[in-house]
C-alpha cells in the first residue's frame, strides 16, 4: 500500500516540476521577444507616445524590472490566484478565459466524444470485415484525410457549405441576432455554427484512432480464444463485441488519453479559421500581440492539460502492463510509443 | 492475408513530377509569379491563366511551381535541422550514463508536453520578420524530440556491441563513433520518421503561413498562397483555395506513402494500409 502512495507521490512531484519548468521557459522566452507589449496595451496610440511616457507606462506595468523579479512576482501572484490583466482587453486574464473556455470545451468535448465512440465503432466494424470493399474504402479515405491539413479542410468546407450552398454560417459561435431569440431558436443557431468546426475536428482525428483500433482488433481476432469462441458456436460479431472489445479497452483508453492534447491542439487552429471565440483564437492573438499575462496563463493551462493527460496515459499503461514499469528501471522509459507517427 | 510491401511507384512518380516541376519553375511558368496583374485579378482558369489568378492578380500556375520550391525546401531544411539535433542529442543520451540519460529523456518529455504550435508561435515572434531560413529553423528546433527518443533507444542497444567497445578502447572520439559506427546502424530504422518529419514540417509551414504567422504574402509558398483565402471566399473563387491545396495534399500523401513503405520494410510483420 505504501508503495502505491509513493508511486502517486512521485507522479505528482513530476507533474508539479513539469508545470513549474513550463512556466519558467514560457516566461523567459516571451520576455526575450522583440515585440513591444505596450503595443497590445495602447494599440495605435503607442506611435505617438514620447519616450518618457512609454517609460512611465512600462513602470506601471512592471516591465522595467529585471526579468527574474518579474517572474517571481508573477509566480507569487499566481499562487494567490491573480494572473494579471490582459493588456489587450484590459480585463482580468482569468475572467476573460473563463468567458471563452466554455466555447472551446463544447467544441473539444463534443468532438472528443464523437471521436472516442466513432473510432471505436468504425475500427471494430472494419476489423470484422477485414479486406472487404468497405474496409478498404475506409482505410484509403482515412489515409487521404490524415494528410489534409486542418486549415485547408476547414477552408474547403467553408467554400462548399457557406459560399456555394449557403446553408451554414462560416464564422463565430452564434449570430448577432441570436441574443433576442427564444431558447430553441438560439440553440438551433448555436448548433448550426458548431457543425463545420466540429466536422473538421472529428474528421482530422477519427480515422487515425479508428485505424489503431482496427489493427489492435485484428491482432485479437487471430488469438486462440476467438477460435474457441467460434468453435463453440458463437457468432463472430458476438466474439468481437463481447470478448475482443474487453481486451482492447484498456489500451484504447490510454491512447485516447494521449489524444486529448492532440485534439485540443487541433481545435486551436480550427478556432482561428472559423473565428470561433474560444481560447484557441485567444492564444493566437496573445502570441501575436505580446499579451504576456494572457499568454502565460494560456500556456500554463494548456501545459497542465497536456502533462496531465500524458501522465494519465502512462499510469494507465503501467496498470495494464506491469512490464512497462519494470522496463523503465532497466532501460529507461518508453511512453511515447504511440506517438511514433507524428501527427 | 499479409500484403506485400511494394515500392510505392505511383507516389514516387507523382512526387517526382511535382518536384521536377518546381525545380524547372522558371522554364514551365510563362508568367512572373510575383507580378501583380491588376487588370486580371481573381480570374477563373482560362487559356491564358491555366489555374486562374488570385486576388492580387498573380498567375496561380506560376505561383504553384515557385511556391512549391519554397514549401518543399522548408520541409527538407527543417527536417535536416531537426534530424541533426535529434541524432546528436539521442546519441549523447544513449551513450551517456544512466543518470544523465534519464535527465535528458525527461527534458524531451517536458518539451513534448508543451503544445508545439505555441512554441512555434513564440519563436516566430522572437525571430521577428520571417523568411525561409527563420521559419525552417523554428520548425526544425521544435520537432526533433520524437526522433531523438528513437535514436536513443537504438543507440542504447548498439552501445554494448564489441565493435563500439573496440573503437572506444582504441581512442575513438564520440563523433568518430557516432558517424562511423552508430549512424550507419540506426539510420535505416530512423529513416521513416525522418520522412514523416518532412511531411509534418510542410504542414506546419503552410498552417503558419496561412494564419499569418509564417511567410508573408510576398514570399510565395503553398501556405502563403492560401493566406488570402478569406478574400477569395467572398468572391466564390474556388480555384484560389482548391488548387494550391490539392498540390499540398498530393505531396503530403506521396511523402507519407513513402514513409509507410520505409516503415514496412523495417518491420515486415507490420501490417500495412
Amino acid at each position: 500500500m505504501s508503495k502505491k502512495i509513493w508511486y502517486y507521490l512521485r507522479k505528482t512531484a513530476i507533474f508539479i516540476a513539469g508545470v513549474f519548468i513550463l512556466t519558467l521557459v514560457v516566461f523567459f522566452i516571451s520576455r526575450l521577444a522583440p515585440i513591444d507589449p505596450l503595443q497590445s496595451y495602447y494599440g495605435e496610440r503607442v506611435e505617438k507616445m514620447s519616450v518618457e511616457e512609454k517609460n512611465i507606462a512600462r513602470d506601471r506595468l512592471g516591465l522595467n524590472e529585471p526579468v527574474f523579479t518579474q517572474y517571481f512576482k508573477w509566480l507569487d501572484n499566481a499562487f494567490h490566484g491573480d494572473f494579471g490583466i490582459s493588456y489587450k482587453y484590459k480585463q482580468d486574464a482569468l475572467e476573460l478565459i473563463g468567458e471563452r473556455i466554455g466555447n472551446t470545451l463544447i467544441l473539444g468535448g463534443i468532438g472528443f466524444i464523437i471521436i472516442f465512440l466513432g473510432s471505436l465503432g468504425l475500427g471494430l466494424w472494419c476489423a470484422r470485415r477485414e479486406n472487404s470493399l468497405f474496409d478498404r474504402i475506409v482505410c484509403k479515405l482515412g489515409t487521404i484525410l490524415s494528410c489534409v491539413p486542418e486549415f485547408w479542410l476547414a477552408l474547403v468546407l467553408i467554400l462548399v457549405f457557406c459560399v456555394m450552398l449557403r446553408i451554414l454560417p462560416s464564422s463565430g459561435a452564434y449570430s448577432v441576432t441570436a441574443a433576442n431569440e427564444s431558447g430553441l431558436a438560439a440553440l438551433g443557431d448555436r448548433i448550426a455554427h458548431l457543425i463545420l468546426p466540429l466536422t473538421v475536428v472529428v474528421l482530422e482525428h477519427l480515422w487515425y484512432y479508428a485505424y489503431i483500433v482496427r489493427n489492435k482488433c485484428l491482432e485479437e481476432i487471430r488469438a486462440d480464444y476467438v477460435l474457441l469462441g467460434r468453435a463453440i458456436g458463437l457468432t463472430k460479431r458476438r466474439v468481437v463485441y463481447r470478448h475482443c472489445l474487453r481486451n482492447l479497452m484498456p489500451s484504447y483508453l490510454s491512447i485516447m488519453a494521449i489524444a486529448v492534447p492532440h485534439i485540443l491542439g487541433g481545435t486551436y487552429i480550427v478556432e482561428t479559421v472559423f473565428s470561433y471565440p474560444g481560447i484557441g483564437s485567444l492564444a493566437y492573438e496573445s502570441a501575436r500581440f505580446a499579451d504576456y499575462n494572457m499568454l502565460m496563463l494560456l500556456c500554463v493551462l494548456t501545459g497542465i492539460v497536456v502533462i496531465f493527460f500524458n501522465m494519465l496515459a502512462q499510469i494507465l499503461n503501467e496498470h495494464i502492463d506491469p512490464r512497462i514499469r519494470a522496463e523503465q528501471t532497466v532501460s529507461g522509459r518508453r511512453t511515447a510509443d504511440f506517438r511514433q507517427e507524428p501527427k | 492475408m499479409k500484403k506485400k510491401n511494394r515500392l510505392p511507384i505511383a507516389s514516387l512518380v507523382i512526387l517526382g513530377l511535382i518536384v521536377l516541376g518546381c525545380l524547372m519553375a522558371d522554364m514551365i511558368s510563362v508568367k512572373d509569379p510575383s507580378y501583380l496583374d491588376l487588370a486580371n485579378y481573381t480570374k477563373a482558369p482560362s487559356k491564358e491563366f491555366i489555374f486562374g489568378t488570385d486576388t492580387l492578380g498573380r498567375d496561380i500556375f506560376s505561383c504553384i511551381w515557385h511556391g512549391g520550391r519554397v514549401s518543399i525546401l522548408i520541409g527538407l531544411f527543417a527536417t535536416l535541422i531537426s534530424t541533426f539535433i535529434a541524432v546528436v542529442y539521442g546519441s549523447v543520451s544513449g551513450m551517456a550514463s544512466d543518470f544523465i540519460d534519464t535527465i535528458m529523456m525527461r527534458i524531451t518529455e517536458i518539451i513534448l508536453s508543451i503544445p508545439s504550435l505555441l512554441i512555434i508561435i513564440f519563436l516566430q515572434a522572437i525571430l521577428g520578420a520571417s523568411n525561409i531560413l527563420s521559419i525552417s529553423i523554428v520548425i526544425g528546433v521544435t520537432s526533433w524530440c520524437s526522433i531523438a527518443k528513437l535514436v536513443r533507444t537504438e543507440v542504447r542497444q548498439l552501445r554494448k556491441s564489441e565493435y563500439i567497445i573496440a573503437s572506444k578502447s582504441m581512442g575513438g572520439g564520440f563523433f568518430f563513433i557516432l558517424f562511423h559506427h552508430l549512424l550507419p546502424n540506426f539510420m535505416s530504422s530512423v529513416m521513416f520518421m525522418i520522412v514523416m518529419n518532412i511531411r509534418s514540417a510542410i504542414v506546419t509551414e503552410s498552417t503558419l503561413s496561412f494564419i499569418g504567422l509564417g511567410l508573408p504574402l510576398e514570399i510565395i509558398s503553398w501556405g502563403s498562397m492560401l493566406s488570402n483565402a478569406e478574400k477569395a471566399l467572398m468572391t466564390n473563387a474556388w480555384w484560389i483555395i482548391l488548387i494550391p491545396g490539392v498540390f499540398l495534399v498530393a505531396v503530403l500523401l506521396c511523402v507519407s506513402d513513402l514513409g509507410n513503405w520505409l516503415r514496412g520494410r523495417l518491420n515486415p510483420t507490420d501490417k500495412k494500409v
